[in-house]
């Protein structure tokens, strides 16, 4: 007798028709900061990524750190927060998340109300019906709280995994197709791709909501535009500058809607990078040495990692050699907090500084990364305790009104609770 | 994009290949023989201007690379001998010599063992494609930007012939032309096929290595040997993996053995 396909996501919003509509999630990257003092020295250890040689890695210290990062997730529910996001980056003391997937299930055990946002595998770099499945675990085991992000992987993948990076965007945009159909359409069915053929595709289990919230994570290359824009899918911003954020935007609504689509607030999630204190002074000076790890030590990585043969397009490269610079490996204050979503306050500057940024956006989700580099645990929560208790109420009494606004479908008991 | 400073000497003609618009240079004038050139085309043909005194010799840019038009369907070095044998069917080449220089010398070898009616003599020049353990290459994707100067010469000096620092324009090219290398050689530097297929290789051959060469050590010339019997080595030194431009007397011995035979 086949099971009536249920839109969990769809229940939710009926459900919590009074909640708000602006959400935030915490995302942790969880990075591996046990390093030796001798890494701070960029001619010593010119990348972070692909060649960081894995003798640095001590695993007594990383059982501590997966044990505080994943109670500092966990706690992220218990806060309040509408969702909580990890990602996976592979060869480096960025992340200790290869494998995203394993961490979200942990939380959709030990969590409760919060979204689970796994900002993703790159589709392919490993087996499309093998990441449907998983995915499929995580959201039943969660009661329908999954949502995807899909990134192409940063270049820094390409060198460490066995796909060539010439294929990287056909393979992924296959792929991401196939799961989407694996999901929408009842299995069995043949697949006959350029990347992937499957005699069978059958994903048990299939997810507990018809179809997991989605995005495409991208920088704002047309290629990832584009793609978002055909299949009506959110986009995610890695890290791109506020202005770039604020085009591309306006870019992906307007290319949306060529097709039929309309982007929601909540599918263009802004990610802000914010430590909240008691004193403008004490949140800087707080904050400072970690969001200066993050990027002079964690991001550092060279030109030729970055950007694998095939990568980008010719016409893409050109135009970064010609403008040159990078975020990666550098680090100024003034610049960064000028051009990025980069702030440390008091809750009201915090709070003024998000309005502002989801008025101009036109989003009305936050992704917010409260630990940051080498942040120490006892700063973490109090960062994420002040957001959550004094930022949030703030964010939402002061957030503008803008079109396609929805209460956000969000802090659903597990299905299992609600009977 | 054009290469003016570096291909005097050269007449230019391009043909539209299924799409792609693919240059050929040409010089000289005689028997056809046609030169395949490696990954990287930034260092020009100099070299290859002694042979026009006695041959018309032809220098296509592969898909991808120098002057010649891109198409991201080639992804195979069999895509590329198909793509060849389309141009030369439009040359009216028939019969020619062939001589492929490391990338071009995987491709020429694959190009004689498929084809091998059409080979009348062969060079391989530091070839690629053959998986040698007793003397292993580089990853040639993982060689730092600033090493690769020194992997591809003994002499560095010879490396001042074709510019100076590296501009923007020159990162652009190299960029492009690593991309089709990685279409058809990411996922596998070599051909694992190759050593079962050599055997087709029925004609005349040499191979020419730099006894310096870094990036393919000349160690893997016996591994060639050994997989074409009758093919005749001759190494040069001091020379890198550019022996074509480091040694005249490379240049002069491949001119001889394919003037060897009728002309």
């Amino acid at each position: 007798m086949p099971v009536e396909r249920r839109n969990a996501g769809a229940d939710r919003e009926a459900a919590d028709v009074n909640a708000s509509p602006y959400s935030f999630y915490f995302m942790h990257f969880m990075p591996y900061t046990a390093l030796p003092k001798e890494h701070e020295d960029p001619k010593k250890y010119p990348s972070t990524w692909v060649e960081l040689p894995n003798r640095l890695y001590d695993p007594a210290a990383g059982k501590r750190l997966y044990k505080r990062y994943i109670g500092e997730l966990v706690m992220a529910d218990r806060l309040g927060y509408d969702g909580v996001v990890v990602n996976e980056h592979h060869s480096t003391a960025y992340s200790m998340m290869p494998a995203p997937n394993l961490i979200g299930s942990i939380l959709a055990h030990e969590t409760k109300q919060a979204q689970i946002c796994v900002w993703g595998t790159p589709p392919g770099l490993t087996y499309p019906n093998r990441l449907a499945e998983e995915y499929g675990m995580i959201d039943v085991m969660s009661g329908g709280r999954l949502e995807i992000a899909f990134p192409l992987g940063t270049g820094m993948e390409y060198w460490v995994n066995s796909v060539n990076p010439t294929t990287a965007r056909a393979r992924y945009r296959e792929a991401i197709r196939l799961i989407r159909r694996a999901w929408s359409e009842d299995g069995p069915f043949t697949h006959h791709g350029d990347f992937y053929t499957y005699h069978y595709m059958n994903v048990w289990p299939r997810p507990a909501q018809k179809m997991p919230p989605c995005y495409v994570v991208g920088s704002g290359s047309p290629e990832t535009i584009d793609f978002a824009a055909e299949l009506g899918l959110g986009y995610s911003v890695a890290f791109a500058s506020h202005k770039a954020q604020i085009a591309l935007n306006t870019t992906l609504r307007e290319k949306a809607k060529a097709h039929g689509h309309t982007i929601r607030p909540n599918q263009l999630p802004i990610g802000v990078m914010a430590y909240v204190a008691e004193t403008e002074e004490k949140a800087v000076e707080e904050y400072l040495p970690h969001i200066r790890w993050f990027f002079e030590r964690a991001l550092r990585t060279t030109g030729r990692y970055l950007v694998p043969p095939g990568y980008v397009s010719v016409a893409e490269l050109a135009k970064r050699a010609a403008h040159g610079g990078t975020t990666h490996g550098g680090f100024d204050w003034d610049i960064f907090t000028r051009d990025f979503r980069i702030v440390a306050g008091t809750p009201d500057t915090v709070a003024e500084k998000i309005v502002k940024w989801m008025e101009d956006t036109a989003s009305s989700q936050v992704t917010a990364q409260l630990h940051l580099g080498d942040m120490p645990h006892w700063k973490t929560v109090k960062n994420m305790t002040l957001f959550a208790e004094e930022v949030m109420p703030r964010v939402r009494k002061a957030a503008p009104k803008m079109d396609g606004l929805v209460a956000a479908p969000k802090r659903q008991p597990a299905m299992a609770e609600a009977k | 994009m054009s290469d003016a400073a570096t291909l005097a000497g050269f007449r230019r003609e391009t043909h539209t290949i299924d799409g792609i618009e693919t240059a050929v240079l040409t010089a000289g004038d005689g028997p056809p023989l046609v030169f395949f050139h490696g990954a990287g085309t930034f260092s020009g043909f100099d070299f290859a201007l002694p042979w026009a005194e006695r041959f018309k010799v032809y220098v296509p840019y592969h898909p991808g690379f120098g002057e010649s038009g891109d198409d991201d369907r080639i992804d195979a070095m069999a895509d590329y001998v198909l793509h060849y044998l389309d141009l030369f069917d439009r040359l009216g080449l028939d019969r020619f010599r062939l001589v492929g220089f490391s990338l071009g010398g995987w491709l020429a070898a694959t190009f004689a063992s498929m084809e091998r009616q059409r080979v009348e003599r062969l060079a391989l020049v530091a070839p690629a494609g053959l998986r040698d353990p007793e003397h292993p290459a580089p990853d040639i994707f993982g060689i730092p930007p600033e090493e690769l100067p020194s992997m591809l010469v003994h002499d560095m000096k010879v490396l001042a012939r074709f510019g100076g620092a590296p501009t923007p324009e020159m990162m652009v090219r190299g960029y492009r032309e690593q991309t089709a290398t990685a279409r058809v050689a990411w996922e596998h530097p070599t051909d694992r096929k190759l050593p079962r297929w050599l055997r087709r290789i029925d004609m005349p051959t040499l191979i020419v290595w730099g006894k310096e060469d870094r990036l393919l050590p000349a160690g893997q010339a016996a591994a060639w040997k050994r997989l074409i019997p009758q093919a005749e080595v001759k190494t040069f030194g001091p020379a890198g993996h550019l022996v074509l431009d480091e040694k005249p007397e490379a240049v002069a011995a491949i001119t001889a053995f394919m003037s060897a035979g009728a002309l």
